[in-house]
């Protein structure tokens, strides 16, 4: 039997060099997955908590410290009975911001978003690769924070055991003055490494959630606070002037205004009477019924493109992770993402899906303070090496949001709202003595049973803003009567010093 | 940097260098390796087709390339292996010198047979001739076909 | 010369070839020789680097061992030149380099992480790899020497693939299940994985089979709708192989395996028939056949779910692969040195199983990618060889054989680095040389030897002036 011709007659060799080409170019794509690996995701790798040779550091290596602002430590190292490092922190009153660096229950807050740098292993590239080279790998950062340890210290006593937050900042730099949340616990405790278990199941089964910090993680409704923001939108789209009236306004305030069939109510202000407000008197007063036609005016697309200029829809430019705060949840088929005008009525003084965390009100409130240009949020001003030297990182803006003009239409309004003869009954304690306060409180309805939020966004003073504040007090009834009076305490204490 | 760090990694590096430098030596007879075998005109100078073969081994229908020097026989080390009782262990050889083909009986038994003629001693072989050995019948062919 | 023809007749067992011919005598084997300092060169350069960073002094880490090493590769070079065979003078000195770095790697190692007793000594993880290294140089020159004939394998191929499918099955019945696979065959206190003979024997019958089916399969077609698939009693076996590698999936859970087995079957085939179709046809189907596993089974499905983003879960699921990258990013370019790798956690090395299914992490780590393109090239270099031997092979068989044999190493070590590497999902397979394992060791040795035994290219041709006057002188001596 003969073996036929044609392709058996092929030589093996030519298949064989196919094989051979194949074979190269699989090993080839080997080498560029261990380039991909050694050379391209190795930065980030290599600084993140669970590479082996940052947790091997983190046992003999000290940890930098962080300090506030002054220079007081907010955080230290000290060593346990095996000689490994251990955590120790000022108080509870820091617990949300600081966080904590355990070796069995990782880390949170600072010491979490700052694992690289307070590790010793941040760095460019190149000294990096350098770094291997010299006997010291490791050059843990110090960090020097914004915070002032008493504003802090106040401000969660001034919570007390209410659940709310508290966000203080200057607006011309952007420094976070304090970041409070409450119910707040303590770091210390789950360092330790004597109570840390016992500390951190006990936080882990608590119902009012200790661990989470809401000062940048909660996400509340507004309520009248969003006002400013719809405030912005109007002037800053040219929607409205300080001067525009609705003349419709004063007959709604009796029978609600109706936008497609729903009725917007509004019971505050009998005092005004039949005058068709402009800005500052409907700010004064807190007019719903103004703000709904100012909202509809605008139109849901630049009302939320503004609100986007100040930082929501997206997690803000921040040292912590932040929520995102949004005007809509995006579903309708309006513009801007509003399902119908009631619901972009009903947004423009904070309620229907408008959902918003403490820090970003507080940027909507330092955009008015600062005359319309934000300065992106800060906690860390200073990261200090033994071998690197002190960094300090600046100010920087996020953008010009709205007019200086516009800016101080608004400013004008929000000092009405505290210190004019209406407004003073609403917000009287967040007038601080002897200098022009601005601010706007709200009561968010939840829907419902149960009470309200209590909210205030204000700053000081008027005519050169030095503090921003914002202060939420969770279901704890009228914006006027709960978070202004705290907003007032610590402004004044941040402005006159401790009494 | 201290002074031990930096030869530490002088050798180390030294280390890499001397893993690349065997690799170098080794590409570099591959390649000579490679060069040579293009060179050669043709894979073999010629294959042997068996035409028929009652024992089966070597199978029939199968090709065997042919080196210059080509041993046939029972024996197991031959190159070409051919498992007939009336073959002897070493019952042949089958050369390539100049450019002709040459087939030595060595003083086999029952003998070789080229196109039918029994062969003595050395006798030269062509292409397309017929060689017999025991009851086993092969031809030469060229190498490419 | 002397030479009486009548005295050649009848067996003789001596000298293989006539006389004539001249008698085999040991031949030098330069290039080996060279290569091999070379080698020696460079491990005794690695032992002072990883002996300096473990002790602060220029010390060699173990002397002893690599001294014992390089003797083992002395000897089996001089064997090999004793025996004058004209065999590949390339493969002992790179697979001796593969070999050296394993030694220097498990030596830096902690040593309890493998503990055997041999006769009441006790030996840890370092010495018990020499011991198998040596056994493995052993068995590669060994078969490189002595094997001069295919026919024990070209015949009895039926044979071996009984042998092959009875091995499994075994494994498949009484194998100890460790980490929920069953892939170890346990006879008193030897403990071996049987998977690893059995990529040979797969590639002895599949060379058997294809070199003699080749033209039929090639030429002749079963019309199956518009695809030309080759005749059914041919189609046969091929499909019987791809139950075979599905059933070491779901059976053994050895994934690792099944991808070689099919990787090297369709290799073979395509350099066989040349067709393209028959090679697409089989990873459709196994594709497609992965596909259901994976739904059906949660164990593959986890393994592709790691595969896929391992950082999901970096201290669960993931925690090997994510641990492995991290050593890689660790080394970056050069390495950090052997020895100052692998920071310990909890007083063991950050990877598992570091010394089976991860040594070319710890060696990304340690010798960087500079050091892994170096062995990833080594290895290329083996497959290129057995392709080689291949091509230049005399028959169809032999052909076959040395490049399925290549294939077997080089797709082998493909599929776990490319594991490592998170290119391919994790399989338990070894990385030829370089891992830990006596079973490993020793099958790819055995392929390393018939590599060796097949690319003898026989005796040197006489040189070309003077044997007209010679062969006259013969042919008169023999008409006499």
């Amino acid at each position: 039997m003969m073996i036929g011709s044609g392709a058996a007659r092929r030589p093996l060799g030519r298949t064989t060099i196919h094989v051979a080409i194949v074979m190269s170019l699989a090993f080839a794509l080997l080498a560029g997955a261990a380039g991909y690996w050694g050379v391209v995701r190795a930065p980030e790798l290599v600084r993140s908590p669970n590479d082996a040779a940052v947790i091997a550091a983190a046992r003999t290596v000290p940890r930098g410290l962080i300090r506030d602002r002054t220079g007081r430590l907010l955080a230290n190292n000290k060593k346990d009975a095996n000689g490994e490092f251990y955590r120790v922190y000022a108080g509870s009153a820091l617990s949300q911001v600081v966080g904590y660096a355990s070796p069995t229950f990782g880390r949170a807050g600072l010491e979490r978003a700052y694992d690289a740098e307070l590790t010793g292993l941040a760095g460019d590239p190149l000294t990096d690769a350098f770094a291997k080279f010299g006997a010291r790998r490791y050059d843990p950062q110090d960090l020097t924070l914004s915070l002032a340890l008493d504003l802090q210290r106040a401000a969660v006593a001034a919570l007390g055991k209410r659940r709310g937050a508290v966000v203080m900042l200057d607006p011309r730099t952007g420094e976070i003055l304090a970041l409070a949340s409450t119910p707040s616990y303590d770091a210390s405790a789950v360092t330790d490494p004597d109570t840390a278990r016992a500390a951190f199941s006990a936080l882990q089964a608590d119902p009012a959630l200790p661990l989470l910090p809401r000062a940048t993680l909660g996400r509340y409704v507004p309520g009248s606070v969003f006002k400013i923001a719809t405030a912005v939108a109007g002037l800053g789209s040219g929607a409205i002037t300080p001067r525009t009236t609705f003349k419709e306004q004063p007959a709604a305030e009796k029978n609600g205004l109706l936008v497609e069939g729903f009725r917007v109510q509004d019971g505050h202000h009998p005092a005004t009477g039949a005058t068709a407000l402009d800005l500052v008197g409907a700010t004064e007063v807190s007019c719903n019924i103004y703000y709904a036609l100012t909202g509809l005016e605008t139109g849901g697309a630049d009302l939320v493109a503004y609100a986007e200029r100040m930082g929501f829809g997206s997690p803000l430019p921040f040292d912590l992770p932040t929520a995102v705060s949004q005007v809509t949840n995006g579903e309708g088929r309006q513009p801007g993402g509003f399902a119908d005008d009631v619901e972009l009525a009903n947004a423009s003084f904070g309620q229907a899906e408008t959902f918003v965390t403490p820090l970003q009100m507080a940027l909507v409130a330092a955009t008015v303070a600062n005359d319309g240009d934000l300065m992106r949020p800060r906690l860390v001003t200073a990261l200090t090496g033994d071998r690197s030297g002190t960094r300090t990182i600046g100010a920087a803006s996020m953008g010009r949001v709205i007019s200086a003009t516009d800016a101080r239409a608004i400013n004008a309004a929000m000092v009405r709202a505290v210190e004019g003869p209406l407004g003073r009954k609403y917000t009287s304690g967040a007038k601080v003595t002897g200098v022009t306060t601005a601010g706007k409180s709200g009561t968010a309805e939840l829907g419902g049973t149960g009470e309200p939020h209590s909210w205030f966004i204000g700053f000081a003073p008027a005519e050169n803003p030095r503090v921003v504040i914002a202060v939420l007090v969770e279901q704890a009834g009228r914006g006027g009567e709960v978070a202004a009076p705290i907003a007032g305490d610590l402004m004044t204490l941040y402005l006159k010093g401790p009494s | 940097m201290d002074g031990f760090l930096l030869v530490l990694w002088a050798v180390r590096l030294l280390f890499l260098g001397l893993i690349y430098l065997f690799l170098a030596r080794v590409i570099r007879a591959l390649l000579r390796d490679l060069r040579a075998a293009a060179r050669e005109p043709t894979d073999r100078p010629g294959r042997l087709i068996v035409l028929e073969s009652p024992g089966g081994e070597p199978l029939a229908g199968q090709s065997f390339g042919l080196d210059v020097i080509t041993g046939l026989g029972r024996d197991v080390n031959n190159a070409i292996v051919i498992d007939d009782p009336f073959a002897s262990a070493d019952h042949a050889v089958l050369t390539y010198r100049g450019r002709s083909w040459y087939l030595e009986d060595l003083g086999s038994t029952n003998g070789s047979y080229i196109n039918g003629r029994r062969v003595d001693g050395v006798a030269p072989m062509g292409f397309g001739d017929e060689l017999q050995i025991g009851q086993v019948r092969m031809r030469l062919e060229r190498a490419s076909g | 010369m002397t030479g009486d023809a009548a005295g050649m007749t009848g067996t003789t067992r001596g000298p293989a070839l006539p006389r004539v011919l001249g008698p085999i005598r040991p031949r030098p084997r330069w290039l080996e020789l060279r290569l091999l300092a070379l080698v020696a060169i460079a491990l005794v350069v690695g032992s002072l680097s990883l002996g300096a960073t473990v002790n602060a002094s220029f010390r060699l880490f173990d002397a002893r061992g690599l001294a014992i090493y390089l003797g083992a590769l002395l000897a089996a070079h001089v064997a090999q030149v004793l025996s004058g065979r004209r065999t590949d003078q390339v493969l002992l000195p790179t697979v001796a380099m593969l070999g050296g770095i394993s030694l220097l790697l498990m030596q830096r190692l902690p040593q309890d992480l493998v503990t055997q007793t041999f006769f009441g000594v006790t030996l840890g993880l370092a010495e018990v790899q020499l011991v198998w290294l040596l056994c493995a140089l052993a068995v590669a020159t060994t078969l490189g020497i002595v094997i001069r004939s295919d026919s024990w394998l070209r015949r009895y191929k039926y044979t071996w693939a009984a042998v092959g499918v009875g091995l499994l099955l075994l494994t498949f019945v009484f194998g100890t299940e460790i980490n929920g696979q069953r892939l170890t065959l346990q006879i008193g206190p030897f403990a071996g994985q049987p998977t690893e003979l059995l990529k040979v024997i797969l590639v002895v019958f599949l060379a058997g089979y294809l070199s003699e089916n080749r033209a039929l399969i090639v030429e002749q077609d079963t019309r199956l709708g518009p695809l030309r698939l080759p005749p059914l009693p041919y189609l046969a076996p091929m499909v019987a192989m791809w139950a075979i590698a599905l059933g070491i999936v779901v059976v053994q859970r050895d994934l690792g395996a099944a991808l070689l087995f099919f990787g090297v079957f369709l290799a073979m085939l395509y350099v066989a028939t040349g067709r393209l179709s028959l090679v697409v046809i089989g990873l459709v189907l196994f594709v497609l056949g992965s596909a259901l596993m994976a739904t059906l089974f949660d164990h593959i499905r986890t393994r592709v779910d790691i595969w896929l983003d391992p950082f999901v879960d970096p201290l669960g699921a993931g925690y090997q692969v994510v641990q492995a990258l991290h050593a890689f990013a660790r080394g970056g370019l050069v390495g950090v040195g052997l020895g100052a790798g692998l920071p310990e956690i909890g007083g063991r090395p950050p990877i598992p199983e570091v010394h089976t299914d991860f040594p070319l992490a710890a060696l990304g780590e340690e010798l960087g990618i500079v050091g892994v393109v170096a062995i990833l090239g080594l290895f290329l270099v083996v497959v290129e060889r057995g392709l080689r031997i291949g091509a230049a092979a005399a028959d169809d068989f032999r052909s076959l054989l040395a490049v399925g044999l290549a294939l077997v190493i080089g797709i082998q070590a493909f599929i776990i680095a490319a594991g490592n590497l998170k290119v391919l999902p994790l399989t338990g397979v070894t990385l030829p040389f370089i891992s830990y394992g006596g079973s490993s060791l020793l099958a790819n040795a055995l392929v390393v030897g018939l590599l060796l035994a097949l690319s003898d290219k026989g005796v040197e041709p006489p040189p070309s002036p003077r044997v007209s006057s010679r062969w006259r002188r013969m042919g008169r001596r023999s008409a006499a």
